[in-house]
């Protein structure tokens, strides 16, 4: 393994070590002020960490690692990157939160064909934006994202939707169910449907669930 | 002459003093505070005051109690602009003569 394939994986590891997991268009992309936020998405085809560090109460930078397959598990996708993270307006009401995100990367893909053999490194960017709405008891979220190169279009789409079992405390571990619809262009002709349990106990987030194609997911996020 | 002129200072003075919380316990009414995982952010900032004793917050009423140490006090926009930065917008804000703990009691008996 040259320097260069240890220094494109450094991300990956920090975030893990700093005790992470990653996960895209769950939940708010960022924490507050100060804060680091790290973030898992895991399954068989889409694995996600990354790590990133809020400078202001509406911009993160940080470091994200993605790994994309086929459904026929020929094709995979490794992509290493730096993300920027801004809130572009955050809706305040009494009783429910609403936040428009624009999030952007640029980093390194190395795509891999196992028939053909054939492996490839391109620089790739990844433009995306995200809405999301929530109640005490309702969950609504939608997001794009373009994870484009030459030669290479993987955009992906989702949208999720949930309810919370009850009303919780601040210090109580609250119970959700959520469902959510993706695609991921070029990788599957599929729409990937997984109805997951979320809880979410003050600065830890977690949703396990499995999808249509009986593969699990597991979805980790954590501020500290 | 000059009882007035110290009363005039006086009065000056207190137009123009900022707003100091002149009890122990900063009551703030916060909107878009739905989330534990979110509103763990205010918890944060405002524990990390030196003058912080306790914090307590209930998101079904929508408020954070900022209890401060014994002869300490922060200005309230302080306590504002710490909200604020953690992504929340302050309704209201007072400070009161209430430990957080009697806070929490209270609204526990409601």
């Amino acid at each position: 393994m040259t320097i260069f394939r240890i220094v494109r994986r450094l991300p990956a590891c920090l975030a893990l070590l700093a005790g992470s997991a990653a996960l895209s268009a769950t939940a708010a992309p960022m924490g507050y002020k100060d804060s680091w936020m790290t973030m898992a998405d895991l399954g068989p085809n889409w694995r996600e960490l990354s790590l990133n560090y809020a400078l202001t109460a509406t911009d993160a930078l940080g470091v994200d690692e993605a790994y994309m397959r086929s459904d026929d598990k020929q094709s995979t996708l490794d992509l290493s990157d730096l993300t920027y993270t801004r809130l572009l307006h955050r809706w305040n009401s009494a009783d429910a939160q609403a936040n428009l995100w624009f999030v952007t990367g640029i980093g390194e893909a190395w795509t891999h064909n196992r028939v053909t053999g054939i492996s490839e490194t391109r620089t790739m960017w990844s433009p995306g934006t995200q809405f999301d709405y929530e109640t005490r008891r309702v969950y609504f979220a939608a997001a794009a994202r373009l994870y484009r190169a030459t030669g290479i279009d993987h955009d992906y789409g989702s949208v999720r939707g949930g309810f919370s079992f009850y009303e919780t405390e601040y210090d109580e571990t609250q119970p959700w169910f959520v469902l959510e619809a993706r695609r991921m262009h070029d990788l599957s002709d599929k729409t990937e449907i997984t109805p997951m349990l979320r809880l979410i106990n003050k600065g830890l987030f977690i949703e396990a669930g499995v999808n249509n194609s009986h593969q699990p997911r597991l979805n980790f996020m954590y501020i500290f | 002459m000059k009882k007035i002129i110290l009363f005039m200072l006086l009065a000056a003075n207190l137009v123009a003093a900022p707003a100091y919380a002149a009890t122990q316990t900063i009551k703030v009414d916060v909107n878009g505070m739905v989330c534990a995982f979110c509103a763990q952010g205010i918890e944060k900032k405002l524990r990390a005051m030196p003058q912080t004793k306790d914090v307590y917050v209930n998101l079904k009423r929508k408020i954070v109690a900022v209890e401060l140490k014994e002869g300490q006090s922060v200005p309230l926009d302080t306590v504002k602009a710490l909200v604020n930065d953690a992504g929340y917008d302050v309704t209201h804000i007072e400070a009161v003569g209430q430990t957080a703990q009697e806070i929490k009691a209270g609204i526990g008996k409601e």
